[in-house]
């Protein structure tokens, strides 16, 4: 199995005045774990569809290998799917299901009998061959749709949403067997989720998309630590959020005046001064102090509630009608025991100054 | 039955309990037995039933002759001895009338003889009929599922929720009407000068004698009993995810592959209801075949179940045939649920 590049050449989606996908250019490279995170609604799904060929694109191309795919059905492209609730044929046995692909190609019954039962071996189900999928846990489930899906010998996996049935402890076992199988076979996967957690774990690049459009295509790191937009700083992890306007540029930083100070972060968008913007700092990068003391960033703020995780704690200030975060490890007294009026600070380059924008909803 | 004492209490408990006596005692269990036992027994009618009315009309005779016999003595004038001898007329009367009303009692219930005579007696004409009958019956279902299936589907799984409410409409608006009407309708249609045939005229063909061969009965029955075979597949199919068709195809099944594997397999036990259902009421369909034939073409089983109960009343050999007819359809409901490998579990749901 070798994986394919996919390529959206000015892709759009629409349901009569509905417009689920605004026009899209995107290229997915060959081999690539490709995540499209975003909330429910906002069109990824339309777009997996349009990739497999259950939808036709409104206007523009798909291309799959260079190929270009239009007017090609589903069962004629190099992709396989997997359903959000798998799909599997539940009056027949496990092997059959995943043999179900190869049955359709004409395969005799003992080869592709033994061809399921090596890709069940693949995803440590041999055992299981004989079952009938409700006999299966969830989890056993999942390995099957993926072994269907493989059996076919895709160039491209689409999963739409395929853990999130799983429970907590599964879904996390299951993100790294996907990312392992992913690594094994060479097939490019594109991965649908709103969890942004599987998107963190497991892709080389995300997509970050919002109401049929893609506002951020990063690999992991940099959609967390430089989000392109307000919206994509909220919707992937948590983030304090500063109101305010561009009072002074410095280089690639800028001085925001917002009701609680005059407040330093990175200016990557380069929002010129008297800009409306956001600032945000992660909870994680927010330091806590006794008293705020005058330095630079940092504001007053009475502490108002603690949130035990276990290892790590949450702490919550507030300031007038604003409410802060910060994310510490759990050791030292101010993750015990805060005084009732403290002081939080951030490094400069931990601010992050984006254009206004909507935000995710919390 | 402690668990529905508990929860409803003794009165509505009272209440279902006596509901399901009543049905299963009412509907399943009275009808068939009174309709097995009549089946088994034929009157004995044979050598005595002429003595014994030669026997009445002989004591009607003598009767009125000792009636005259009275007059003459009530003309007497009057004294002990003709008192004695009206009186002694009167008792032999008495006697005789008594002797009338045992015989008149043994020829009108005369003795029942059980035998299995009812069900050996029918003939080559009567049993080609029943062969028809069914024979006739599996092909109407067949037709109907033929038609019924990809119907079915697409209101399911293709229409949009509005479109499939209004071909549903359009289904069940038919029904709305008498049965009698649309068999009548239809009869219309197929008539040796009706309209099918003055359409065929018009492209130079036919007269087509569509009643007199008997495809009219397939038609008219085709059209009857439709929806008994669309909506039990439509409510199956229905349920089915669609995502499995769409997994699918997705996995290179053409059409025909996705309906044998994965729809067909599924709709099972509304496909099995829907031809048990089809099978039971053409068989059993009595006014179809009578109006759309009228005599031209050979009957339908019922209608020699009809002959023999108001006609030849012969009520005994009547059951006997629809009694042989109700086991010919169980034996179809057995087969069927065999072919399908479905339980009455499945078809119950």
């Amino acid at each position: 199995m070798r994986g394919m590049d996919i390529e959206l050449d000015n892709v759009s989606i629409e349901f009569g005045d509905f417009t689920a996908v605004s026009p899209t250019d995107l290229k997915i490279k060959a081999g690539e774990f490709f995540s499209i995170l975003g909330p429910s609604g906002c069109g990824k799904t339309t777009i997996l569809r349009v990739i497999s060929g259950f939808l036709n694109p409104t206007t523009g191309e798909i291309r799959i290998g260079g190929e270009p795919m239009t007017g090609v059905g589903p069962h004629k492209r190099p992709t396989a799917m997997i359903f959000q609730n798998l799909a599997l044929f539940p009056l027949m046995p496990v092997w059959e299901n995943v043999a179900f692909g190869l049955e359709m190609r004409g395969w005799a019954k003992a080869r592709r009998r033994d061809k399921a039962f090596e890709l069940l071996d693949l995803v440590a189900l041999g055992d299981q061959a004989e079952k009938m999928p409700d006999e299966l846990s969830g989890g056993q489930r999942q390995r099957v749709a993926v072994a269907r899906a493989l059996a076919v010998e895709p160039a491209v996996l689409l999963l739409d949403e395929p853990l999130s049935a799983l429970d907590l402890k599964l879904r996390q076992h299951m993100r790294s067997e996907l990312r392992d199988i992913q690594r094994r076979t060479g097939v490019t996967f594109i991965y649908i989720t709103h969890d942004q957690g599987e998107a963190l774990t497991m892709s080389d690049r995300i997509a970050v998309m919002r109401a049929g459009v893609i506002e951020q295509v990063d690999t992991p790191d940099l959609v967390y630590d430089a989000p392109a937009t307000a919206f994509a700083a909220t919707f992937v992890g948590a983030n304090n959020v500063f109101r305010g306007h561009i009072a002074s540029h410095d280089g690639d930083m800028a001085v925001v005046e917002t009701k609680h100070g005059a407040l330093r972060g990175r200016n990557p968008r380069q929002v010129a001064v008297g800009g409306a913007v956001f600032l945000f700092v992660r909870p994680e990068k927010m330091r806590v102090l006794s008293a705020a003391g005058g330095k630079e960033n940092s504001i007053d703020v009475t502490f108002e509630r603690r949130d035990l995780e276990g290892p790590f704690v949450n702490l919550f200030f507030r300031r007038e009608d604003d409410v802060f975060s910060a994310h510490l490890v759990n050791a030292g007294a101010m993750a015990h025991d805060p005084p009732a009026r403290m002081g939080i600070c951030f490094d400069p380059r931990d601010g992050m100054i984006l254009p206004v924008g909507d935000m995710a909803d919390e | 039955m402690n668990r529905l004492l508990r929860s409803l209490g003794p009165v509505m408990t009272t209440v279902i309990v006596l509901l399901s006596g009543v049905w299963v005692v009412g509907m399943i269990i009275a009808p068939q037995l009174i309709m097995v036992e009549q089946s088994f027994w034929t009157k004995d009618r044979s050598g005595d039933a002429v003595v014994i009315s030669v026997r009445i009309d002989r004591l009607y005779n003598e009767i009125d002759v000792l009636r005259f016999d009275k007059t003459d003595a009530e003309a007497l004038a009057p004294s002990p001895r003709r008192d004695a001898k009206i009186a002694g007329i009167e008792a032999i009367i008495a006697d005789k009338q008594v002797a009338i009303a045992d015989l008149e009692a043994r020829e009108t219930t005369p003795e029942k003889v059980y035998s299995l005579r009812n069900y050996t007696i029918m003939g080559q004409a009567h049993l080609a009929v029943f062969v028809k009958t069914i024979l006739a019956s599996v092909a109407v279902t067949l037709i109907a599922f033929v038609v019924c299936y990809p119907m079915a589907y697409a209101v399911a799984k293709l229409a949009t929720p509005g479109k499939a409410a209004i071909i549903m409409l359009g289904l069940i608006i038919p029904y709305a009407i008498n049965e009698l009407l649309r068999v009548f309708a239809w009869l219309m249609i197929l008539n040796h000068n009706g309209v099918a045939n003055y359409l065929l005229g018009l492209i130079g063909v036919g007269p087509v004698p569509f009643l007199e061969s008997g495809a009219g009965v397939f038609v008219a029955m085709v059209y009857a009993y439709i929806l008994f075979m669309v909506f039990p597949i439509y409510n199956t199919i229905e349920t089915l995810d669609t995502a499995q068709i769409e997994a699918a195809r997705d996995l290179g099944a053409p059409t025909w592959q996705i309906h044998r594997r994965v729809v067909m397999p599924h709709a099972k036990p509304g496909i099995a209801v829907g031809c048990i259902m089809t099978f039971m009421l053409s068989a059993g369909s009595y006014a179809v075949p009578y109006i759309m034939t009228r005599g031209t073409a050979e009957p339908w089983f019922t209608q020699l179940i009809y002959n023999k109960f108001f006609e030849s009343s012969n009520w005994n050999t009547g059951s006997a045939y629809a009694f042989t007819l109700l086991v010919a359809c169980i034996v179809f409901v057995f087969l069927v649920m065999r072919m399908f490998n479905v339980n009455i579990k499945d078809i119950a749901k």
